[in-house]
């Protein structure tokens, strides 16, 4: 073994950090496991971001990676790199709560293919997250295991749905997350906790296994520190899958090898209207700090029109929401008490949406696509936004359960997320500086559809530039 | 009793589509009004409503054929 890790640090580690650590003989992956449960001992009481800590199991398959090496086996892209996720991935025998009551014991038969896929790479799986009930909302609230709290400060929202999962990541409390987006659940908890968070073109990772919200909208991706991390963490995870026939046969390549760490000549179009609409002072600084930051660098940033943005953003709102009072129609008839008042509240929303347009929206979803890649990502390689337009919001001024009259201003969280998972395009969001009360801001890239190998690039040169993602908040 | 109101207790300044919507909801669907959050939220769709409205002489049901994997494939960056 090579002059081991030191011992206090291995928590800081990035995935990649991590797992390149242990190939090269550094550290031990039980030692990699134990800072992770060490720091979850000591914090995860103020964030509450862990359902279920397999710990014993976490430390057997950290000891077997460990074995492995010292056997001079091959390693998978992953060994040793201790991750946790959100508890809506299926693992046949284990329970998956979903973040709610109705399934409080719900014990799945089948394994979700990402799960698999990270167990063959040599991932440490040390349990499942906290999340919205039923990934259904934006902010983390939930009624059921109590509220995810942001690590950067307990009495703000972590974003959701996939909260456990960023503030996880942010707390170190483990290297890497499952997280899933349907409207923008992996990048808003990814941009409030401040983190980074992907979310690959719509078929780009199998959803097998995985609990769905909406069908047409749904994606499997991860929370992590850097976009390196996430680059290898996709190549893992993506690609076609036989118990998934939505999922693509694209090929999928080496995103490491694109991160050049160059932005030079890339062009990055921002959309006048739309995604700046009643953005809050600081988010607006930090966006722009960021832009001035990928210029400086060689990139040309333009200013552009999009008008398809309208239609997309009406029809973003009805067909996830559509979805979801379907899949939810026969507990909403027989327990709708058993859901948190402001998720019945939401999905008894979906209701009387009109079928026509419901059915026009799916419809119209390629044309708009091909509309908005060419107003904005012909010519240009990125669309860039800030993920999330207001300064990070209290866990109070978006509890609709204590106060129905919220209801705006929790809808209004994922205004600039959800336009993404309708056009289905590759996205990224990275940490871009804070706000004027020390919560982290984030900046969104979107590129053309299985261009996950350029917004990472983006996302990666820009992290070489800055070290927005490596401060940690203080717990 | 719901959350906040009377069960069946209107908020004062509930517009006029939140009745048709809930017995619209309770004929098709047959769920129930859960609490007064989820009639607040009836109340937002005035605005998709709005924007709906709005947006009528542009937004129409797309004719041809036009599967969004196919334009995820053809939009893709190779392509470009």
């Amino acid at each position: 073994m090579n002059a081991p890790v030191a011992g206090a640090d291995l928590a800081e580690l990035s995935m990649t950090e991590a797992a390149d650590a242990f190939a090269r003989g550094e550290v031990r992956a039980e030692a990699l496991v134990r800072a992770c449960l060490a720091r979850i001992e000591a914090h995860d009481s103020k964030v509450n971001s862990v359902v279920r800590l397999d710990r014993e199991a976490a430390l057997e398959a950290a000891a077997a990676q460990d074995r492995a090496r010292a056997a001079g086996q091959t390693l998978g892209p992953l060994a040793g790199a201790p991750m946790m996720h959100k508890d809506m991935y299926y693992r046949a025998g284990k329970v998956s709560t979903c973040g709610s009551k109705i399934r409080a014991d719900f014990v799945p038969k089948v394994t979700a293919t990402v799960l698999e896929r990270l167990d063959a790479a040599g991932a440490i799986d040390m349990g499942t997250l906290n999340m919205a009930e039923f990934a259904q909302n934006p902010t983390g609230h939930n009624a059921h295991l109590g509220h995810c709290h942001n690590p950067w400060g307990l009495d703000y929202c972590t974003g959701g749905s996939s909260s456990g999962s960023g503030a996880g990541v942010a707390a170190r409390f483990f290297t890497a997350a499952l997280g899933s987006d349907t409207g923008g659940s992996i990048r808003l908890p990814a941009t409030i906790c401040g983190v980074t968070g992907l979310k690959a073109t719509q078929t780009r990772v199998s959803r097998h296994g995985v609990m769905p919200l909406s069908f047409s909208c749904d994606n499997v991706g991860p929370l992590v520190r850097t976009a390196r991390d996430a680059a290898r963490f996709l190549r893992v995870t993506a690609g076609r899958d036989p118990k998934d026939p939505t999922s693509a046969a694209e090929p999928v390549p080496d995103y490491e090898a694109a991160l050049t760490g160059s932005v030079k000549g890339m062009k990055i179009a921002v959309c006048e209207t739309y995604f700046l609409d009643g953005a809050d002072a600081p988010v607006v600084a930090a966006f722009e700090a960021a832009l001035a930051t990928l210029r400086e660098a060689g990139a040309e940033v333009t200013r552009i029109a999009a008008p398809s943005l309208r239609a997309i953003a009406a029809y973003t709102a009805l067909v996830s929401r559509v979805e979801g009072a379907a899949i939810h129609a026969n507990w909403m008839r027989e327990h709708p008490g058993d859901y948190a008042i402001h998720l019945s509240a939401r999905l008894y929303g979906g209701y009387p949406i009109p079928a026509h347009l419901y059915v026009e929206g799916l419809s119209r979803r390629g044309p708009l696509l091909r509309q908005f890649v060419a107003e904005a990502l012909t010519g240009h390689d990125l669309v860039a936004t800030p993920t999330l337009r207001t300064r990070v919001p209290t866990l109070a001024e978006t509890d609709i359960d204590a106060d129905p009259a919220n209801w705006s201003r929790f809808m209004a969280v994922s205004a600039n997320t959800r336009p993404f998972n309708y056009l289905g395009l590759p996205t990224v969001s990275i940490p871009c500086g804070f706000d004027d009360r020390g919560l982290p801001v984030g900046l969104q890239l979107a590129g053309r559809p299985f261009a996950e190998a350029t917004v990472l690039r983006a996302a990666d040169a820009f992290q070489q530039m800055t070290d927005w993602h490596r401060r940690a908040p203080v717990l | 009793m719901m959350h906040g109101l009377p069960e069946g207790q209107a908020m004062p300044t509930e517009p006029d589509l939140v009745m048709p919507m809930m017995e619209a909801i309770r004929l098709w669907s047959g769920v129930a009004v859960p609490n007064a959050a989820a009639r607040h939220g009836l109340v937002d769709h005035a605005a998709l409503i709005a924007e709906l409205e709005a947006l009528r002489g542009s937004m129409q049901f797309e004719e041809e054929p036009s599967g969004f994997e196919a334009a995820l494939r053809d939009c893709r960056e190779s392509r470009a």
